[in-house]
C-alpha cells in the first residue's frame, strides 16, 4: 500500500491531470495559442488601427494609438478623448478625425521632419465610406492609391473585413469569458443548495428552474433593444438570465452525491455551518464537471453572441462583430469574402476551443477501456 | 415505478401553468404590443381615411383618432381588462366575449345572420336584450354592458355573446398578422419541418450509430483520429453558419452552382412529374438538411462510440469471448444491444425536433417552416402565435423528457425510476 501511495503521492491529481493534458497535444497547443491571441487581441489598437502609433508634426509627437488602447478599456474610456483634428495636424480643410494614412503621405511628400508611424495594419474596424479612400466592396488583397492591401477586403459600408474580424475576436471571447463566469456564479449556489438540501427544496426548486427556463429570452431581447441601446453588458445579462441553468443540474447531481458521503457527515456532526459545508468542503470534491464544461460554455457563449447579432439584435452597429458581419455576407451572397472571413475566424475560434474542451475531459475522465479482441 | 411516472405528469400540471404564466405576463407587459402599433400606424395615417386630411393634423395625431375607434381597437386586442384576466381568458378559464355590436336604447341592431336586437332599460337599471323578429328575451346568450370609455367618458352601450373558449379548449385564437386560425397557421408550416426533421435525424442517426460502432471497433486507429477531428470541427460550427458558407461555394454566387440558394421546390415544381418532383425536393434539401444535423453529428457518434466501447470492457464480453463466441455474434448481439440504451433514450426530443424547427437555418435557406413563423411572430407581436408556440414548446420540453425517461425505463430493465 505505502509503495503504491509513494509512487501516486509525489504528484496531486490536478497535477497528473495537467501532465495529461499535456500529451494531448492538439488541446494544449490550442489552449497556449488562444491564450497569446487573446492576450495580443488587448493590444489591438496599436496593432490593428487607423490611428497612428507616431505623429510628428512641428516638432510635436503624438501617440494616438495609445491613446486609443488605452480609452479601449472599459470605464477607463469616459476620461480619454481618442479625437484628434485634421487641421492641427496640418490636414488642410479637414476639421474632423486626422486621417492618418492621408497625412502620412502628406508628410512624405512634403519631405520635412515631419512624420507619422502607422500601426502593423494600418486600417481600423469602423472607419467607413465616410473616410476619403474607402470603398465599399474592395475584393482581398486590393488598395486604394498608395494603401497597402487590404487582407480581407472592405464590406458594403467600406469598413476594413479584417480589422472588423480580429477586433470580434476580443468581443467574441470576452463576452463568452464574462457570460460564462455570471453563468456559474448564478448557477453553482443554486445548484449546490438543491442537490445538497434535496427533499422538497429539490423538488420545488427544479419545478421553478424549469418555469423560469421558458422565460422568452429573444423577446425579452427584441423588446428591450427597441427601447434601449444595447449594450455589452445588458447582452451578458439578458442571456445570464437563463443560461445558468444547465449549470445547476451539473451540480445538483455532484452536491447530491457528495453530500452522502462521511466527511460531509464528520463537518455536520461537528456543527460546520451549511454555506461553509458548501463551499469549502463538497465544492472543491464537485469542481470536474464545471471544469470540463467550462470550453463548451464558453463555445455557447460566443455562437448566440453571434446568433444575436446576426439577427440583427446583438451590440450596437458599429462594433465589429462576426454575427453582423455573417448577416452582411448573407445579404450579399456573391461578395464571398464577407462570409468567409467570419465564418473563418468562427470556425478556427470554436475549433479551438473544443479541442481544448476535448483534451481536458481526457485529462479529467479516469476510465481507461481495456477490452479484449 | 407507475408512481413515479404519475408524479411526475402531476408535477408538469402546475409547472405548465408557472411556464405559461411567465411568458403570458411578461409578453403582455412589455411595451409596444399589438395595439400600440396599431395605434402607431393609424397615428401615420394610414388605413384610418384620415389620410386626406391635413398633415398637420396627423401631425397631432391622438386628436384625429376618435376615441371610440380607440377602445375598439383596444377591446379588438383585449387590453381593455387588465392581465390576469386576459390570462385566464386565453387558458379558457374566464368567458370571452365574442361578437361584440355597439347599440342605441331601443333601436333595432343588425347582429348578423338576419337577426336584429333590441335592448331597453328595466325598471331596476338593468338592461332586458329583445330578439326583434321573435320578441323573446336573448339574455341568456347576450350580454349587453355599459361601458365608459377612458379618455371623454362618453359612455356606450354595447351587446357580446361570450364563451369559454381557450388554449383548454383547443381553442388558439387568430393570428393578428395572417388573419386566420392559428391552429391552421402552424398546421400548414408543420409538414415542411417535419420533412426536415425526419430526414435530418433518420440520416444523423443511420450515419451516427454505423460511425460510432466502426469507431469504437477501430479505437486508435488512424479512422478513429481522423474521424474524431472532423467530428469536433463539425461540433464547434454552427449549423446555419455552415449552411450560409455552403451558400456561398455551393449555392451558384460566387463559386459552383450545384445547389439551389433555398427555398423547398423550383418555381415549375408543378408541371414536374413524380419522380422529378422527388428529386427536385431532395436537390433543395440537400444543403439545408446537411446544416441542421451537422451539430448533433459529434455527439450522437461519440455517445454511440463510447457506449459500446464501455460495454466491450465489461465482463460480460470477457466471459463471451471466453466462452468461445464468434466476435461478430458477440458484438451485435450481446455489447450492441446494451450500447444502444443511451441514444434510445433521446427518443423524447425527437418529437420536438418536427414542432419546434430552426428558424437560423429557415432564414438562412429562405424557407417557410414553423420557426421562420414563430420568429416573424415575436417581430410582428401576434402575441396569439407566439402563446401558441409557447404552450407547444413548454409541452415539448415537459413531456419529450418524461417520455425519454419512460422509454429508458422500458428497454432497460436495470433502470428503476423511484
Amino acid at each position: 500500500m505505502s509503495q503504491i501511495n509513494q509512487k501516486s503521492g509525489s504528484q496531486s491529481i490536478g497535477q497528473r491531470r495537467w501532465k495529461k493534458f499535456k500529451t494531448i497535444k492538439r488541446g494544449y497547443y490550442s489552449l497556449i495559442l488562444l491564450s497569446i491571441m487573446y492576450g495580443l487581441s488587448f493590444l489591438l489598437p496599436i496593432l490593428v488601427n487607423d490611428k497612428a502609433l507616431i505623429v510628428r508634426y512641428n516638432g510635436q509627437y503624438s501617440f494616438p494609438a495609445f491613446t486609443s488602447l488605452v480609452a479601449s478599456f472599459p470605464l477607463i474610456d469616459q476620461f480619454v478623448s481618442v479625437f484628434q483634428s485634421g487641421e492641427s495636424l496640418g490636414q488642410k480643410g479637414n476639421p474632423g478625425q486626422a486621417r492618418y494614412r492621408d497625412l502620412q503621405q502628406q508628410y512624405e511628400q512634403e519631405n520635412g521632419d515631419n512624420f507619422i508611424v502607422m500601426p502593423l495594419y494600418p486600417y481600423g474596424p469602423i472607419e467607413d465610406i465616410t473616410t476619403d479612400g474607402n470603398t465599399a466592396f474592395m475584393e482581398p488583397w486590393t488598395a486604394s492609391d498608395g494603401e497597402g492591401p487590404r487582407i480581407m477586403g472592405t464590406d458594403e459600408n467600406g469598413r476594413d473585413v479584417f480589422a472588423r474580424m480580429a477586433y470580434g475576436f476580443k468581443v467574441s471571447i470576452s463576452f463568452a469569458l464574462i457570460l460564462v463566469f455570471l453563468e456559474y456564479l448564478i448557477g453553482i449556489p443554486i445548484g449546490g443548495l438543491l442537490g445538497f438540501k434535496s427533499g422538497w427544496y429539490d423538488l420545488i426548486g427544479q419545478r421553478i428552474i424549469e418555469m423560469w427556463a421558458t422565460l422568452p429570452i429573444l423577446f425579452l431581447i427584441i423588446i428591450v433593444v427597441s427601447f434601449i441601446q444595447p449594450s455589452f453588458i445588458l447582452l451578458v445579462l439578458l442571456l445570464a438570465l437563463t443560461a445558468w441553468i444547465p449549470i445547476t443540474t451539473y451540480i445538483r447531481a455532484e452536491f447530491y452525491r457528495e453530500k452522502s458521503k462521511d466527511y460531509v457527515a464528520a463537518a455536520i456532526s461537528i456543527g460546520v455551518p451549511t454555506w461553509k459545508i458548501m463551499f469549502k468542503h463538497i465544492l472543491p470534491n464537485s469542481l470536474v464537471p464545471i471544469i470540463t464544461n467550462f470550453p463548451f460554455a464558453v463555445v455557447a457563449g460566443i455562437t448566440s453572441l453571434v446568433a444575436l447579432d446576426f439577427l440583427g439584435f446583438g451590440l450596437p452597429p458599429p462594433t465589429p462583430s462576426w454575427g453582423q458581419m455573417l448577416s452582411s455576407g448573407l445579404q450579399n451572397l456573391t461578395k464571398w469574402w464577407l462570409v468567409f472571413s467570419p465564418m473563418f475566424a468562427l470556425f478556427v475560434t470554436l475549433i479551438m476551443i473544443v479541442f481544448i474542451g476535448e483534451a481536458i475531459r481526457e485529462a479529467f475522465d479516469p476510465k481507461t477501456f481495456s477490452r479484449l479482441r | 415505478m407507475l408512481q413515479y411516472f404519475i408524479r411526475r405528469l402531476l408535477f408538469a400540471v402546475p409547472t405548465f401553468f408557472g411556464c405559461t404564466i411567465i411568458v403570458f405576463f411578461i409578453v403582455n407587459l412589455a411595451p409596444g404590443g399589438p395595439y400600440e402599433q396599431q395605434v402607431q400606424a393609424l397615428k401615420a395615417g394610414s388605413g384610418f381615411g384620415i389620410g386626406s386630411e391635413s398633415s398637420a393634423a396627423s401631425k397631432d395625431g391622438a386628436a384625429t383618432i376618435p376615441p371610440t375607434a380607440l377602445a375598439e381597437l383596444k377591446r379588438y386586442y383585449g387590453f381593455d381588462k387588465p392581465v390576469y384576466v386576459r390570462y385566464l381568458i386565453w387558458l379558457g378559464l374566464w368567458p370571452r366575449e365574442t361578437d361584440s355590436y355597439n347599440v342605441k336604447l331601443g333601436e333595432p341592431r343588425n347582429v348578423g345572420q338576419g337577426q336584429y336586437l333590441i335592448v331597453e332599460k328595466t325598471a331596476n337599471g338593468t338592461y332586458s336584450i329583445i330578439d326583434k323578429d321573435s320578441k323573446q328575451s336573448v339574455n341568456g346568450v347576450w350580454t349587453a354592458e355599459n361601458s365608459v370609455l377612458d379618455s371623454t367618458g362618453i359612455t356606450q352601450l354595447r351587446v357580446f355573446k361570450t364563451e369559454y373558449a381557450g388554449i383548454l379548449t383547443g381553442h388558439f385564437g387568430n393570428s393578428y398578422e395572417y388573419r386566420e386560425p392559428v391552429i391552421d397557421l402552424i398546421a400548414s408550416r408543420i409538414p415542411i419541418s417535419l420533412q426536415f426533421g425526419v430526414i435530418g435525424l433518420v440520416l444523423s442517426y443511420v450515419i451516427c450509430v454505423y460511425l460510432g460502432i466502426q469507431k469504437a471497433l477501430r479505437h486508435g486507429s488512424t479512422f478513429d483520429l481522423i474521424s474524431s477531428s472532423s467530428i469536433l470541427i463539425s461540433y464547434s460550427i454552427p449549423g446555419w453558419a455552415l449552411g450560409l458558407l455552403l451558400l456561398v461555394l455551393l449555392g451558384g454566387g460566387s463559386f459552383f452552382d450545384v445547389f439551389p440558394l433555398g427555398g423547398l421546390q423550383s418555381r415549375e415544381y408543378e408541371t414536374l412529374t413524380l419522380g422529378e418532383k422527388i428529386l427536385d425536393r431532395a436537390h433543395h434539401f440537400v444543403l439545408p438538411v446537411i446544416a441542421s444535423t451537422i451539430q448533433s453529428f459529434a455527439t450522437l457518434t461519440l455517445l454511440m462510440k463510447n457506449s459500446l466501447l464501455e460495454n466491450l470492457s465489461q465482463d460480460y464480453i470477457r466471459t463471451a469471448f471466453a466462452k468461445g463466441l464468434k466476435e461478430k455474434r458477440i458484438i451485435w448481439l450481446h455489447a450492441m444491444r446494451n450500447s444502444v440504451i443511451p441514444i434510445a433514450a433521446n427518443i423524447g426530443h425527437i418529437i420536438g425536433i418536427a414542432f419546434v424547427g430552426s428558424f437560423f437555418i429557415e432564414t438562412t435557406f429562405n424557407i417557410e417552416g414553423i420557426g421562420k413563423l414563430s420568429y416573424y411572430a415575436i417581430l410582428s407581436r401576434d402575441y396569439t402565435v407566439v402563446f401558441a408556440f409557447t404552450v407547444i414548446g413548454v409541452m415539448v420540453n415537459l413531456f419529450g423528457a418524461i417520455i425519454s425517461d419512460f422509454v429508458l425505463a422500458m428497454i432497460d430493465p436495470r433502470i428503476r425510476f423511484r
